[in-house]
Parts: structure tokens; sequence; C-alpha cells
């Protein structure tokens, strides 16, 4: 066995060393410098970016199956109603990455900073479109909204505020899209474009025996490119929409 | 024919008689006192209650206040605790007032909780000495006096209470022994060990204070503190209070119940309201040395008189003196982390029966001072 040998503090040293724990003691006890945050009643800030709960805006949604088509974990499934398709999310599969609020063009799966959820059973995790949009039910017992300063020591700075948990997105600056011919040679008028556009901006017309018409209406148009990637002959490809406002409308046979 | 009835009344008269010669004046409660004493019956019952030696054991500083203790000094100390440790500490029962009713709150969830007793256990003490362990408890309580209710006076008054209040870690010795389980073995074999290590310091600071009085009688000694005997001798204060926290078994000195170590040591096997009394055996003690403490440093119950309150007023203070001192101990747990027992006993045997032994020896030099 080996034996080691710790020296042993002066007696002067060590009754110091008992003071200032006893003082630390003291002070700590009248004021403490706690860092506590009584959470249902008061309430962190988070930060805009913080990835809740998303939200679901109806009216913006163009029905584009992005979210759908980026979801790593396959959480996203999009549900028909009447003529759209809408995104449903499913709780249980979700690891609220946000990947679909940043693939969302226009800006309709909002991020929330709702995290504290309870769900009554494992079927109403599985929240369909109707269920998304809107604010969840909430109750908010919190009247403080707390937040910490990590410069120097650490402090909490506490606010009589309740803060919003719902975060407002602007729409992304992207360019936008509009469908368009560039082989109408390919085309076999098999309408599959047709039956997909969830605006029904794209109609065919038969001209005669031989030929059929294509029509986009760009108006409609919303450039979420269903028709693109359905198209079995890839007779249509995404144009810039200024480009294509400029150059007219086109219409294409087959 | 006897008569039985005018016997009986008599016993009765002379009993009553007995009883209100020596009761407590309360100014305050007087109306109240004096229209209960119109009453048969009830006033033998009033009579009894007010009786000096009853009132010593049934409120201050007896039961009452052992109660009182138990569930103040137990909610101060975790509050105490963590709000040194950046903690929040009991809050959810009584938000109000910081939850200062949660160990209320505990002991009823004691009272409902099943006693369990296990099958190796010796049942017939195992049951029996956690109530018996009242005996060292109140006993002592008898020989300290709070002014002028008290219930026995002696000459010999400390240093009998202290070797009664001595005697509690046997019954947790035997508490251990009836337990028959290995942690219970070790947290017994633990006390033994360090029972004797700081008995005889906490003694000897006791008696240097009782041989600088030149009396163990309360009165007498409340009567010569022209100052508090904490700055006649400081030292066997000092001596006098680590012993203390030794003997309750506060943190640094917790050796034999360790909860993280070997899960409360003797108490292990215990569950529902039994717990509850075994837990409060430790602030039972430390209440019952601070109220010593109170008397050997603190001048007792010397203070402002409180008018309304009569006798009761001294009773007040000793308790109230006793009450901040334990207040200040409980503290010592946020301070020191527990020690090893080698430790404990080392430091026992050798520091702290230096200090007491200085602390007798600066007593005898106040007796040969003063003459």
């Amino acid at each position: 066995m080996v034996r080691i040998k710790v020296e042993k503090p002066k007696v002067h040293k060590s009754v110091a060393l008992h003071i200032k724990a006893i003082t630390t003691a003291f002070k700590e006890a009248i004021s403490p410098g706690t860092i506590t945050i009584h959470y249902p009643r008061e309430r962190r800030k988070l930060p805009d970016n913080f990835r809740g709960l998303l939200q679901l805006d109806k009216e913006k949604c163009i029905n584009c199956f992005r979210c759908a088509h980026i979801c790593p974990a396959n959480a996203i499934q999009m549900y028909q109603r009447e003529n759209k398709y809408y995104p449903g999310i499913d709780y249980t599969k979700c690891i609220l990455c946000h990947f679909c609020v940043d693939s969302c063009p226009t800006a309709a799966l909002k991020p929330s900073k709702i995290h504290d959820v309870a769900f009554a059973s494992l079927s109403t995790m599985v929240l369909p479109p109707e269920e998304l949009a809107g604010e969840p039910e909430m109750w908010r017992e919190d009247t403080v909204t707390v937040e910490y300063d990590f410069d120097g020591d650490l402090k909490m700075i506490k606010r009589k505020e309740v803060e919003n948990l719902i975060v407002e997105v602007e729409k992304p600056k992207r360019p936008e899209f509009v469908a368009g011919a560039a082989f109408p040679e390919n085309c076999i008028a098999c309408r599959i474009c047709v039956n997909s556009c969830p605006q029904n901006a794209i109609t065919f017309k038969l001209q005669d025996l031989q030929t059929m018409v294509l029509e986009i209406d760009f108006e409609k148009c919303t450039g979420c490119m269903v028709c693109i990637r359905n198209c079995p002959t890839q007779t249509l490809l995404p144009f810039r929409r200024e480009e294509v406002l400029k150059g007219g409308e086109s219409d294409e046979q087959g | 024919m006897v008569d039985v009835s005018g016997i009986v009344s008599g016993i009765v008269e002379k009993i009553f008689a007995a009883l209100t010669a020596n009761m407590v004046n309360i100014p305050i409660l007087e109306p109240l006192i004096n229209k209960l004493l119109q009453i048969p019956l009830v006033n033998l019952v009033v009579a009894f209650i007010l009786w000096k030696p009853a009132f010593v054991i049934l409120f201050v500083p007896g039961l009452l206040a052992v109660t009182v203790v138990l569930l103040i000094m137990i909610w101060w100390e975790r509050k105490l605790t963590a709000r040194i440790q950046w903690r929040v500490g009991p809050k959810e029962v009584s938000r109000r007032t910081g939850g200062i009713i949660q160990t209320l709150a505990d002991g009823m969830r004691y009272m409902f909780q099943e006693v369990i007793i296990h099958r190796d256990a010796h049942k017939l003490y195992f049951l029996q000495l956690p109530i018996l362990s009242f005996i060292p408890v109140l006993l002592p309580i008898l020989l300290i006096p709070a002014g002028t209710i008290y219930a026995i006076r002696s000459p010999y008054a400390i240093q009998i209470a202290v070797a009664l209040t001595a005697l509690l870690p046997i019954f947790i010795l035997g508490i251990g022994w009836s337990a028959n389980n290995r942690f219970a073995f070790i947290g017994t074999v633990r006390e033994a060990f360090l029972y004797v290590a700081y008995e005889i310091p906490l003694m000897i600071a006791v008696l240097s204070m009782v041989l600088l009085y030149k009396s163990g009688d309360p009165f007498v000694i409340v009567e010569k503190q022209w100052i508090p005997g904490i700055f006649m001798n400081p030292i066997a204060f000092i001596a006098f209070l680590i012993g203390m926290v030794m003997a309750a078994g506060r943190l640094p000195f917790d050796i034999s119940e360790a909860d993280q170590e070997i899960a409360f040591g003797p108490f292990v096997e215990y569950s529902g309201i039994i717990f509850g009394l075994v837990m409060g055996i430790a602030y039972e003690k430390l209440y019952l040395l601070s109220l010593i403490a109170a008397i050997l440093f603190f001048g007792g119950w010397s203070g402002p008189e409180i008018a309304f309150l009569g006798e009761l007023s001294y009773a007040i203070w000793l308790f109230l003196k006793a009450f901040v001192l334990m207040g200040f101990i409980v503290m010592v747990r946020a301070i020191y982390g527990r020690y090893r027992l080698d430790q404990a006993l080392k430091f026992g045997w050798s520091s702290l029966l230096t200090f007491s032994l200085i602390g007798f020896f600066i007593s005898a030099g106040w007796v040969i001072w003063l003459g």
C-alpha cells in the first residue's frame, strides 16, 4: 500500500479558511446569487429562431410539397382538402429540425417558441392541417420574463411582461418561378399536369384532332412546381416570373 | 355509613388547592382562566395544565416548544441551506409564506403511511425505542427552568440535564441493534465510536462553566452573568458549540446517519410516523443542548420583561435565545462537507479535547482571579 503524505496546513491558515467559508455562507444567506427560474410563473426569454412547435398559415400555403419532401424524419404528410394539399405533422416523428420552415417559399409554415407541450394520447400527436393552423390551446401562468446576463458574473434580468411565443416570419426573398413548357415536342397530352395543379392554372384545349393546346395561367400559377415534378416526359420547366411576363404568354402545343 | 362523596370532594378540593398554589401567572389570559376555574371538573384540568411542573413539560420549554422547533427548524434549515447554495428550497406548500408548513405536510404524510416492520427486526425494541427516546428528551426539561417556571430546583441541575441528554445515543444504539440491518449496524458502530469522542469535551466545557459560576443551579448561573458567559470564556463556548454540533448529529459530523453513504444508518428500516419520530431525535437533542447553552453562555432568561405575558416572558426569552442559536447551528450544514469517521474521531480526541481543557483552565483562572 502506498501512503500519500499530505502536507498539514498550518493552524492560522486553516483558521483563516474556516472564517472565509463562514463569511461566504453569511454573505450568500443575506444576498444569494440564485439564478433559478420559477418556470411556470416565470419564463426564460427565448431567441426568435427557437425551434418549437410549428404553425401553418393555410392562406399562404401554395401546396408545393417541399416541406414533406425535405422532412428528414418523414413526419410531414400532405392532406387533401378540397382540391388542394396541406401539410400535417406527426409529432411522434418530428425532430423539430425546422428544415420545413427553411424550405417553405412563402413562409406559410411558421416557427414558434412553444416547447412545453402535452398531448392527451399518441393518436392526438398526429396533427392534420386544421389543427396546425392557429395558436394551440395554452394555459400560461407566467407574468415575468427572465433573461440571463452573461457579462461578468452571471446575473438575471427580470421584466414584468409576458412574451409572445408566436414568431412572425416575413416571406423569404427568393426568385419567383412559374411553370412553362420548355420542350413542347415532348408532350404526350397525358394531362397529369392538369390534374395535379392545385391552382387549376393549367388547361387543355382540343384544337383539332392532331393538336392539343396547353395553356398556363401565370396569374394563377404560384410556382409550386408540382406539375414539373409530375410530368413524365419533362416537357415543363420553371421560368423566372419576371422574364416570362416580359416575353408574354406562351401557349404550347403537342 | 361513610360519606363517600364528602371524602372524594374533600380530596378533590385539596388537590385543587395544591395545584392552584403553584400556578403560572399570565396576565393576558387571566380573565379566561378565572372563568374556566369556576366550572367544576374543567377547573381541575385547567389547574393541572397551569401547574408549573406540568406546564414546563407540556408547554415551554417542553412538548409544545419541541413541536414548534421540529416544525419550524427543519423548514428553516432547508430554506437557509437552499438560499446559501443558490437553490430555492421548500416552496410549493403555502407559497405566500415560503413553504413554512412544509414540515407539517411531511408529518401528515408520515401519519398516513404504513409502518413496516421487516422480518429480521426485533419487533418489541424496534417499535418501543423511538417512543421511549422521549424519556431522555423530556426528563432534562424538568431540570431546565425558565425564570420562575420550573419543576425541579437542584444545585446540580445543569450536570444532571447534560448527563440525561447523553443518554440519547444509548437509545440510538438500541434502535440500530433492533433494526438488524447491515447499514443500521454500520451506523450504530459509528455512533458508538463517536459517542465518547464528543461527549467528553462537551461535558468538560459544561463543567468549566459550572466551575466559573461555582454552581450548577441555573438560577445562580443566570444571576452571576453580569456579562454573558460567552465573553467570560469564549474557548469553552467554541468547544461546547462544536461538541453540540457533533452530539446533535448535524452535518459535518452526521457520520452515523450519513444518508448518502449508509442511508440514515440506524434509522434505515423505519417508515411512517415512527421514522418521523426517530428523525426528530437529533433535533430534540439539538434543542436541549441549545437550551443549556442559552443558560450557560447567553444569560438564560434574562431580558426585558414583557408585562402582559407575566411569567411566560422569561420562558419566551429562553426559548428565543435557544431558537436563534439553533438557527445558526443548522446553517453549518451549508458550509462544511461531512468528515470521515477517523477524521472526526481524531478531531474529537485531540483538538476538541484540548480546546475544552483550555476552556477549563480559563475558568479556573477566572475563579482564582475573582476569588
